[in-house]
This record gives structure tokens, sequence and C-alpha cells, in this order.
């Protein structure tokens, strides 16, 4: 393809999504990915292995007391950071939308949830979810899932014991997983190897779903081709293509009408600061030094227990197997200080071995005493996350680094990140009503982790004001005609719930529109 | 997409198989044979030995210090280790080289001998007076993050594979075996 209508920066869960759509729509797609295209065969069931899955590009220059992890929340490859999660796709709720306007504090989105409500509609269509719409009393309104819930296992069964006893609800959690033949792909059987890709198809990564649709509609896929610069028109306000450097390392231009820059939500700032011009001495939508700005991850509360029971830890899905979002209301903690929504992902399906497996939960074990523990945690294991939303500060911040470049001579990124005192304390609040759930639940032991950080969101914040945001409601960047970016970077609030199925209903919104307006990309903003 | 069925019928085979100077073996098949070091040192080589099997009860059997040792010269988009998403730049030889200097410094410091000579009483006291905090004089990596990320690389070869698995009574339930194993090809089921 020597001049395709629309380039698509990176292959992961927005980028595959428009890549698809715009595809499907006549227009001639390139996807650039910086990364290899490993193939399924590539997703081997394999703790050690899954982690060629995760990012192993130029190395993020991390600061600040709460770090982002970024080699491990981010991905390099085809399907991007999407081919190893978890796909457990909550939707945000209204009340995330408006979060300074109702309570001071935060960001606001230019979109409600009634702007969002048919894609998060569609995407579900398109990839298939499992859940319980009738027991998650706390789903926002939506078509039903097209898939029943997720089963329960005996861990599940055992930690709900807890929940009830609480009063607490819990319900199936929402797993873009197949727990029926779906689309011709054939239901789960619960193993737990989600993290390591999926190669069954029944986990809705980019491979399975999204990247299979834009091929067949003609998109072409290009790997290892690390994009370093936006080309922009001498007026500095129409994209006209980007740079790139292929796999031998020769750099490389390509030129098109619509330029999307789908990367990780790092990568995407990254790029945009070094598209640097006499009109944009700041870099790309930057000139209310709003770029990369509100960088927030949310804290993982990670909660643990030994049971009586063989809790069957390794049956399920990563992700697990019900929720609870009885604390999503943001001041359902205030009493502590505290400010947010979080949710449980409970009974997730662990490993021995690995950053989330049994072994390291109890790092201040070595000797015969770890091997007792294994022994005993193979049996009755179990635990539970929540996932707690992170407040947006502008000081969390991703810029490039002053002296360090990677080997293409683009500046390294350099990520500061400190969670908001508020968000510290929902945290701690989470944790504490999570022991007390494991203890309800006749844990024989409990304890809990470190504030673990995951899911990047921020640093393109979409909004109405081009001063405090980046780009508009479909990721347009502000003042510029037809450069556009996807992902949860657009996000100004985390919400308490898990982002890959909000990136894909902003994604599938933003692809509405440009297949709306086809060909006017070049017309006045 | 392959047919899931295809993918099953090569589970339970599945292994830790790497290339060690074009010889396709498991950690622990390494070991049995004898390997020899060729990134780290001699004096490093028995130390992640010794500091492996104190750490997790079978690591050097399992093959801790080959694991290591070729892990250490591979490629960074080859690598296994954990190590990649703790926010450490490749290359890793340099942190798990400071860290093992520091470890033996202290060993000498205060019992006067090499960690992998001490008895298994004076070890404990060793790990346990880095493991949590950082002990005066202490020169290489923080101390409890060495600790972690080692101990980590251990469970990784004891509990990591099918053996540690089925050692657990844990199913491994593969989709996809470890490709490029020929020497097992005769016995996958």
């Amino acid at each position: 393809m020597t001049s395709p209508d629309v380039i698509v920066v990176g292959s992961g869960a927005s980028g595959s999504l428009l890549a698809a759509k715009l595809a499907e729509s006549g227009r001639k797609v390139l996807i650039l990915e910086a990364g290899p295209d490993r193939g399924e065969q590539a997703m081997i069931s394999s703790t050690l292995y899954a982690r060629r899955w995760k990012w192993n590009g130029a190395p993020v220059v991390e600061e600040g007391k709460n770090p982002i992890g970024h080699g491990f929340n981010a991905g390099l490859g085809v399907g991007g950071a999407a081919s190893h999660h978890y796909a457990v796709w909550p939707r945000m709720h209204a009340s995330d939308f408006s979060v300074r306007a109702q309570h001071g504090v935060g960001l606001d989105w230019p979109i409600d949830y009634d702007d969002l409500r048919p894609y998060y509609d569609q995407v579900q269509h398109d990839c298939g979810i499992a859940g319980d719409e009738k027991q998650e009393k706390w789903r926002p309104p939506g078509a039903p899932y097209p898939m029943p819930g997720v089963p329960m296992f005996s861990q599940g069964r055992v930690l709900k014991r807890g929940f009830d006893a609480l009063g607490m609800t819990t319900a199936p959690l929402p797993l873009a997983v197949t727990t029926t033949n779906y689309n011709d792909r054939d239901a789960c059987i619960w193993d737990g190897w989600c993290d390591a890709g999926c190669p069954i198809g029944a986990l809705a990564n980019p491979q399975t779903v999204y990247l299979p649709r834009a091929k067949a509609a003609g998109a072409e896929l290009r790997v290892r081709a690390e994009v370093t610069r936006v080309l922009m028109d001498s007026q500095g306000r129409r994209a006209t293509g980007v740079e790139y450097v292929d796999a031998d390392g020769a750099t490389k231009t390509v030129s098109a009408g619509l330029v999307i820059l789908a990367a990780f939500a790092v990568q995407n700032v990254r790029l945009l600061l070094h598209s640097t011009s006499d009109r944009h001495p700041q870099g790309l939508g930057n000139a209310g030094d709003a770029l990369g700005r509100y960088i927030m991850c949310h804290s993982a509360a990670l909660v643990y227990g030994l049971f009586e029971e063989n809790t069957t830890h390794y049956l399920g899905a990563f992700g697990g197997q019900l929720v609870c979002q009885d604390s999503y209301p943001k001041q359902t903690h205030a009493e502590a200080g505290a400010f947010g929504s979080y949710q449980w992902m409970i009974a997730q399906a662990v490993k021995p071995n690995d950053l989330l497996g049994i072994a390291p939960t109890r790092p201040d074990l070595f000797g015969k005493p770890l091997a007792d523990f294994m022994q005993r945690a193979a049996k009755g294991f179990g635990s539970m996350t929540g996932v707690i939303e992170d407040l947006p500060v502008a000081d969390n911040r991703i810029t490039l680094h002053a002296d360090r470049k990677d080997a293409n001579g683009v500046p390294l990124a350099r990520a500061v990140h400190t969670c908001h005192p508020k968000t510290n304390a929902l945290w701690q609040a989470a944790l504490e009503e999570g022991k007390r759930i494991f203890q309800a639940a006749d844990a024989t032991e409990v304890w809990t982790g470190p504030q673990g950080m995951m899911h990047i969101m921020g640093g393109t914040v979409m909004g109405a004001d081009p001063e405090s945001s980046v780009t508009d409601s479909y990721g347009r960047v502000h003042g510029l005609r037809n450069l556009y970016v996807a992902g949860p970077g657009l996000f100004p609030t985390s919400a308490g719930v898990n982002p890959t199925f909000t990136v894909k209903a902003l994604a599938a919104r933003t692809a509405a529109r440009l297949i709306d307006r086809q060909g006017t990309e070049n017309a006045a903003p | 997409m392959p047919d899931r069925r295809t993918l099953l019928r090569g589970a339970g085979a599945a292994g830790l198989a790497l290339n060690f100077g074009g010889w396709l073996a498991t950690p622990r098949e390494a070991w049995a044979a004898g390997y020899e070091p060729s990134v780290l040192t001699d004096q490093e080589f028995k130390l992640t030995v010794a500091l492996g099997e104190a750490l997790v009860p079978g690591a050097a059997a399992a093959g801790i210090a080959p694991y290591l040792d070729q892990q250490l010269g591979a490629a960074r988009s080859e690598t296994l280790l954990m190590i990649q998403y703790l926010g450490v730049e490749a290359p890793y030889l340099d942190f798990y080289r400071a860290g093992l200097a520091a470890v033996e410094g202290l060993a000498q410091q205060s019992q006067g001998r090499p960690f992998a000579d001490l008895s298994a009483d004076r070890q404990t006291a060793t790990l346990g007076s880095f493991a949590g905090a950082q002990p005066e004089g202490w020169e290489g990596p923080p101390s409890p993050f060495f600790y972690f990320v080692f101990r980590s690389d251990a469970t990784d070869v004891v509990y990591g594979t099918p053996e540690g698995f089925s050692d657990l009574g844990t199913p491994y339930s593969a989709h996809i075996v470890p490709p490029d194993e020929p020497w097992r090809s005769g016995t996958q089921q």
C-alpha cells in the first residue's frame, strides 16, 4: 500500500478497532506497529514466556512516589497491551463523567454516559461480553449481555460467602471472554492463562476480533515500524503523515489524509511532544501546556487469604469470577478522607509464581517456611483485587527526558506519578474492607499486598477547552484538522473500573464520526 | 487462529526450554549435565546456586544457576526474567552482579565466610538481615528489591514449570507448549 487514506499508529485495543471500522467503510488503512507480529503460536502457556508480551521498547524513566509500572502495564507488538489484558470489561458509570461538576475535584469529560452508551453496546456486540445485568445492580443502562455470566468455581463460592455475610452484593464479573460459542469462537475452558495471550480465541483481544476484520477489509499491518514523528504541512494545521524507522533501521515517511495515534498512552504523548515545529514549538496539541498532564493509574488493593476448602484457585479467568461495586459512589469512604470509586474483582485465577502469582504475595518468606506456605496455598488460596480510582493531578505528567534518547534519536519519556492523598486513603479503606470480607468468609489467614499501579490513563485528556485539554471528545487534537489520538490517554478521570471497554467505546464513537464525515478531514475544523 | 483442539493435543509436556550454547535443554537438565557458566563468573555461579537454594528449596536442582546464566546473556526481546517489568533497564547483568557482590560482602562482613560456605542456619540469618531492610554497609541495588527479584527467579524455576505445578498438585492445563523442543518430540503427549 503506497498511499493510504488513514495511518493508524498502534495495533492495540483502540488502533485495531479504528482500523477495522475505517477499512470496512472503504478507506485504505495502514497500521504501523512498533513491535513484532509474534503470532498466536507465541501465546505460550507459561508465566515466564508470557512476559514477552510486555513492553520491551525504549525505557520509560519513572519517578514519583507511585511509579506507573510502564514495563508491566504496556505491551509491544501486534495487539499491544491488549494482547495480555484480562478482558475485565465493566462500563464506566454516569457519575464518572462529571466528577468536577458534582464534587469540585478532578476533571469533567466533555461527554456523558449517554453519549457513549450506544458504542458500549456496539462493541459489546462485536466482541461478546459475558455477564448478568440483572445481578449487576450497579450497571449503567445498556443492552443485555450477549453471553451468560462466567461460571463460579470453588474460590468464587468461598469468597462470596464473605460478601454475603456482610450484606454486600456480588455478580458475575463482566468479561470479554466467551462462555458460549460466539461468532465462531469456542467457549473458554477456564484454565487461567489469559495474560499469556489467548490462542484459542475465547478472550476478545485485538488478534481475535478487530485485527482479522481490519485485514479482511484490506488494511495493511506493517510491523516493526516505529513511528518517530508526526509530519505537518507548512502552516502547521494539518498532519500530512508520519516518519517511522523500519525493521532494518531505515527512516521512512508515509503520507495520508488522516493520522490516528493509537499507541500506548505514554508513547502517544512522547510522539506529540517530539513532533515540534516552528508552529508547534512545544509539540502538537500543547498550546495550553496540557499535553502529558493528568497521568493516572489505578491503585491495586490486593487482598489474599487461606481457607480450609480446596479453592481450585487455578480455575477461571485471570480477571476473576465475581464483581462487587458497592463502593462505587464517590463519597462512600469520605469519613476516611477518601474520594472516588472502586470495584472488587473477586476470585482470580492464579499461578504459583510470577508477579501476580502466589509466591510473591508473601515476600517475607524464604526457605522452608516458603515451601510450606506454597503447599498450603496450593490447596486453599484466595484473592481479590480492588480497582481504585486515581484522582487526576496536573503534576502527574509525561515529559521528554532532557538528556536520554532511544536508538532512533527520540528522547525517552519521563513519567512522574504520585497518587493524590484522597486516592491513597481510598486504597487503604478498600484494604480494610477487603480484610473484613475475607474474615467473614472464614479465612484462616488474611494479608494484603503493596499499592501496585495498574492501567495507565490520561496524558492526552479530552476536553472542551484547548487550554486545559489536548483533544476534543472524538480525540481530535485541538487546533489540528486531521490528527487524532485514541486510547486511555483520552480519559479525564480514571473511574473505578478497568479501562479497556471504555477505550473501545470511545474508539467506536470516533470511528463513527470519521465514517460519517468521510473525506472531510481537510476541511476547516 | 490455531484450532483449539490442535493446541490442546500438544498440552502436557510444557517446559522451560532454553538455548544453552546451541544445546536446547531445560535449566534442570542443564544443571544435571554439569553446565558451566558463560556469563557469570565461577564464583557468581556458585553463589547463585547457594542463594537460590536458600531462598527456595529445590532451586539448585531446578537449575537456577544455568537459568540465570543463560538469561543474562540473552537478548532483551528474548528474556524471560521478571526483572524486565520491574523498572530496571537492560542489560540486567550489572544489577545481578552488583547484588551478588553485595550478598557476598555481607556474608564476609557478618559471618566471615563466603555465603555458599555457610551453614544453613547462618545462610538463613544472612538472608534475614537484608531481605526486609537494607543493612549498613550494603553496596548494591536496594537489598529488599534484590532479594525480591532473586527470590522471584528461584520461584520461577521451582514452581513456574509443569514439574513445579505438579509438585503442588496444581494442573498445568497448557494451550501451547514451548515451541522448538526437538529432544522432546518423542515424548510429547
